[in-house]
């Protein structure tokens, strides 16, 4: 790799304030993903500021009955925590579905939010990529697009967003909390945190130079009873999905009160369907509904010359998910 | 005189060398040491045909540590091919970096040597090559119209006939013509290929992954043009070869050449990514079948037709059509093999070359045939058994292929579970499947020497024996040591078991299932020149233990060499393995995402030196026979003519949760027509037709015929019920 300065430092202000000096610069979490990349050539940062000690590490319950977890903390100790097992059981379904044991016990929360994509063009240094080299075109948009995009992809960058943990937090509502400089601070939703590609795909999400994940916001538990995160992959584990889908259900009788709903490996973002679930509540958990459901997630899909399987394996994944969300008790 | 018969032959004891393993103590061809060893990195082509023009290497000339780049424009001279297209070889020269000329994407186009390995990686990025390009012919469906017919593949006859397929075809009561393709797949061994270089003076010794110590020596002679008597190739220990070790490769001659330009010892170690375009891999297949058959499942015509590529450096096919030559009576055949040029790398020798993928093409057909009859499949390849190999006439060794595939049947509870219709069974949202299939694989015999060294100290003995073979991971060591104990009568404690260097006698290396049955039988040879010259010393005529011939002999060191060789005897007989499978899988109805639930193999394999061994080769075969079904690809991309997939977080071996329960059976047999100890090579037969089986039972699950390997959720989706 090339060289690179590493900072170390004590608290979050000193690291935001690092950040803020230099555009090459990079927070280092678990370095489950960017330091992969930066062996491989693909990611070339001058500076990397190493986050995964600052004391984010906690998990607690906030005003509203809700639960903020902490960006530092690892993805084994958030899944299996007992408030988010009890309460969020999506989000530990999900989370326990990525990846191995030993990538977990390293990974940050912070650090899984901004994982990069896994488009084959973008590890290949010699290919084009805008999303790695802005300006270079899409390798994949007319290349191997098999596990490519179908909503909200652009002529510039077809990639999709790798990680499982997002697809359940986005079915969940939940919020991220970032620190500035100067000691402020904000909350971006779930569905505003990571952008689509447009003409900048360079770009994955909307935070800002300088700007540090201090936490994340679930809110007060909707879905502990009816929930569902089903991962369509290649082989059984250690796979990134072809297609996934987050599914929380809050059933009376059998009527849905309220559903959250996303999928995964759709899109160059967690693929939240909102219109699906102002479309299920108050609705029959049946499968007829639930096959109206899937029609309509997928209405505009959009697939390119090799992923047109995704719109018929992400229906029957959707339904799945849904018969087995509303079926858990 | 006792015998101690607890670690001998047939013993299922634990590897010798296990514990060094665990322990991190078996030395790998990568971790010896050496002071002021230098690493080198290799710089590979971003084009997949044309001409450097340019290289620019002043930005990785300036890095801190960066001893020397070398490229085309600076290397050494080595020997060139005579003829640039022609069939690779297990000893053929290995040369690199000799003209500007690239041919497919990845190939080593130079090398950076520095201090450190983190060095020679940096600078590696920082150097620029400009290209003149040409168009390049990576499409197998673009290209398919420039197919020729190769003069052999893989030393055998390019096409076989015999009868009138037509007429075969024609008179059958069942017919069946169907396209199988197999993907690009790569070998992938654990341990990545390496080599590390050590000059002194004109002589060189290479620290060097390889399964054949001796072909590695000619290699690396030929290359450097130097004598053999200049060389030695060290290699204790190999972290899995699967073919892919056979011939010494460019990396190789780069390490080599490197140490000798910068004077120091220098280590190159092939990265996984570059484990993609480096060291080979099975070429995509293209397999015609056609089968038919009388109403009572009696063959009437097989025929199989291969279109495959290579590169446009060496001329390399698989025998896809060599189990369809031999496996099954059948008065009319015809078995053909042709080729492509693509700019891909050269493919080259895989686990069962020819048999791992002709299986699933042959035994997927057979079964669909068996649907066509409406027939038991097991019944089907039990009627077209036959005990003389149809392809040349001659007997049979030994042939146990029915006798495998009822014991199978009857471990797998087949007569009771079987059902032809699909979706016969469903638990939950998975459709429950059966299918099983019917291999065999070549059981070849080498000649093979190995030398003891007896100790005798006191009333102890120890026995150390020495031969060039290699431990592949296949256990090697550990049944060498069971031939040598068996043979002198000793205590496994006592023995030790030297292996992978040059210096030692010679043997074939481990490659084409023949390694056990050749290293044991030139061991047993050693042992027993060991025998009946300290007889002769000792001047007795009767059977005595090591130590009374020792005492009686006066002696207290003494050695003997020995060599094992096939016999004019064996060239009368087809020699084979042979084996059956049995599986259940479950398939998601939605989303196609297969579990394979139950795997039985039984195989019939002469005599089995070490059932704990030979059960770790048949699990790791049926283990790569299960990615060959569900998961492994390597993918072209169309536009830049690369591997895209290049890394194991795209190329998917499968995982534990993918295997299921796997009982593994092997019958009685010690087939001493093979060789003097009866054995077999298992290696290969392992992962033969375990493919087959799956995707059959895929089918018996779904009714969905995947005739495209690997059987993903994508392709299931693809795919229509046809039955």
């Amino acid at each position: 790799m090339r060289p690179f300065l590493f900072h170390s430092p004590s608290n979050a202000a000193e690291a935001i304030q690092k950040h803020t000096k230099d555009q090459n610069t990079h927070y280092l979490g678990g370095g489950t993903n960017l330091i992969d990349l930066m062996k491989e050539d693909v990611a070339r940062p001058d500076h990397l500021i190493e986050v995964a000690d600052l004391p984010f590490k906690q998990i607690t319950k906030t005003a509203n009955g809700g639960l903020m977890l902490g960006a530092t903390l690892s993805n084994t100790e958030t899944a299996n925590h007992t408030q988010v097992r009890k309460n969020y059981p999506l989000l530990t379904m999900a989370m326990l579905s990525a990846a191995t044991e030993q990538i977990r016990n390293m990974a940050t929360n912070g650090g899984n939010l901004l994982q990069r994509t896994r488009c084959p063009y973008y590890f290949e240094t010699a290919m084009p990529c805008n999303k790695r080299e802005p300006g270079s075109g899409c390798g994949a948009l007319n290349g191997a697009n098999s596990k490519s995009a179908i909503f909200g992809w652009s002529a510039s960058c077809v990639a999709t967003h790798p990680s499982d943990m997002c697809v359940a937090l986005a079915a969940l509502n939940a919020k991220v909390h970032v620190e500035q400089a100067a000691g402020s601070s904000r909350v971006i939703s779930f569905t505003d945190f990571h952008r689509l590609p447009g003409d900048q795909p360079e770009k994955d999400t909307t935070l800002k130079i300088g700007e540090l994940i201090t936490g994340i916001e679930l809110p007060k538990s909707e879905f502990p009873d009816h929930y569902y995160y089903y991962k369509v992959r290649e082989r059984s584990s250690y796979a990134f999905a072809l297609v996934s889908a987050a599914v929380g259900l809050q059933l009376n009788g059998n009527t849905i009160n309220k559903a959250g709903l996303a999928l995964g490996k759709v899109a160059h973002k967690p693929w939240k369907l909102e219109k699906v679930e102002d479309f299920l509540a108050g609705k029959e958990a049946t499968l007829e509904n639930f096959e109206a459901a899937a029609d309509l997630a997928f209405e505009n899909a959009q697939p390119l010359s090799k992923n047109e399987y995704k719109i018929e394996l992400g229906k029957k994944t959707l339904v799945q998910a849904l018969v087995r969300a509303a079926a858990r008790s | 005189m006792e015998t101690k018969k607890t670690s001998g032959i047939g013993s299922p004891i634990s590897r010798l060398e296990g514990k060094l393993k665990v322990m991190g103590k078996a030395k790998y061809s990568s971790e010896f040491a050496f002071e002021n060893l230098a690493f080198a990195q290799g710089i590979q082509s971003t084009i997949a045909s044309g001409t450097i023009t340019a290289i620019d290497t002043s930005e990785a000339q300036k890095q801190e540590g960066v001893l020397k780049i070398i490229t085309y424009e600076n290397a050494m001279k080595l020997k060139g091919y005579d003829n640039r297209f022609e069939p690779p070889s297990t000893h053929g020269i290995s040369p690199s970096l000799q003209t500007p000329e690239v041919h497919f994407y990845g190939e080593y186009i130079g090398v950076v040597v520095a201090e450190t390995f983190e060095q020679a990686r940096y600078a590696a990025n920082l150097i620029k090559v400009t290209y003149a390009e040409d168009d390049h012919k990576t499409n197998f469906e673009e290209q398919l119209d420039s197919v020729y017919k190769p003069d052999k593949v893989n030393g055998s006859p390019t096409d076989t006939s015999r009868g009138d397929l037509e007429k075969g075809m024609n008179e059958a009561a069942a017919r069946i013509d169907v396209t199988y393709n197999t993907p690009i797949e790569h070998h992938h061994p654990m341990e990545l290929h390496n080599v590390i270089a050590v000059w002194e003076g004109d002589t060189v010794t290479a620290y060097a992954s390889t399964q054949m110590v001796e072909n590695a020596v000619i290699t690396i002679a030929e290359t450097f043009q130097i004598p053999k008597e200049h060389v030695r190739v060290i290699t204790p220990y190999v972290g899995g070869g699967f073919g892919s070790k056979l011939q010494l490769r460019e990396h190789a001659t780069l390490g080599i050449m490197a140490a000798k330009m910068v004077g120091r010892p220098v280590q190159f170690t092939v990265t996984r990514h570059e484990m993609f375009t480096a060291i080979g891999f099975r070429q995509h297949n293209r397999q015609r079948m056609r089968l038919g058959a009388d109403q009572a499942g009696n063959l009437t015509a097989v025929g199989h037709e291969t279109t495959s590529h290579t590169s446009f450096t060496e001329e390399f096919q698989e025998t896809t059509g060599a189990m369809t030559r031999m496996l099954y009576q059948s008065p009319n055949s015809l078995v053909t093999h042709r080729l492509m040029k693509l700019n891909l790398p050269s493919p080259r020798w895989m686990r069962a070359p020819g048999e791992a993928p002709g299986s699933f093409a042959l035994e997927s057909a057979m079964d669909e045939l068996a649907h066509e009859l409406k027939m038991d499949p097991a019944a089907l390849r039990i009627k077209n058994d036959t005990q003389t190999d149809p392809s040349n006439n001659k007997p049979f060794s030994s042939r146990q292929l029915v006798e495998c595939i009822r014991i199978g049947a009857q471990k797998f509870d087949w007569k009771n579970k079987w059902n032809p219709k699909p979706g016969h069974t469903v638990k939950d949202n998975w459709m429950v499947g059966y299918g099983m299939s019917a291999s065999s694989r070549a059981a070849p015999y080498m000649k093979s020497s190995a030398e003891v060294l007896l100790k005798k100290d006191g009333s102890k003995i120890t026995a150390t024996l020495q031969t060039d073979a290699t431990d592949i991971g296949t256990g090697t060591y550990t049944v060498l040591g069971q031939t040598v104990a068996e043979t002198l009568n000793l205590d496994i404690e006592n023995i030790r078991i030297e292996l992978g260097d040059s210096k030692f006698p010679k043997t074939p290396g481990s490659g084409g299932s023949w390694g056990a049955a050749s290293f044991c039988n030139g061991a047993k040879a050693a042992c027993i020149n060991a025998i009946n010259t300290l007889k002769t010393r000792a001047n007795v005529t009767e059977d005595l233990s090591i130590a009374q011939l020792m005492r009686k002999a006066n002696l207290t060191e003494h050695q003997a060499k020995g060599t094992a060789a096939p016999t004019e005897e064996f060239d009368n007989y087809s020699v084979y393995s042979f084996g059956a499978n049995f599986c259940e899988v479950w398939v998601d109805k939605d989303t196609g995402m297969v579990r394979l639930q139950h795997f039985v193999n039984v195989g019939s394999a002469g005599k089995i030196l070490n059932p704990k061994t030979a059960y770790g080769q048949i699990i790791g075969g049926i283990t790569w026979g299960v990615g060959q079904a569900l998961t492994e690809y390597t993918e072209v991309e169309p536009n830049h003519g690369n591997f895209i997939t290049r890394s194991f977080a795209d190329y998917h071996v499968p995982v534990n949760l993918d295997l299921g329960k796997i009982d593994v059976i092997f019958l009685p047999e010690a087939d001493y027509i093979a060789n003097p100890m009866g054995i077999k090579g298992i290696g290969e037969l392992g992962i033969t037709s375990i493919a087959a089986a799956i995707a059959n039972a895929v089918f018996n699950a779904t009714g969905k015929r995947v005739r495209d390997l690997p059987i993903t959720p994508q392709k299931i989706i693809n795919t229509p019920v046809t039955a």
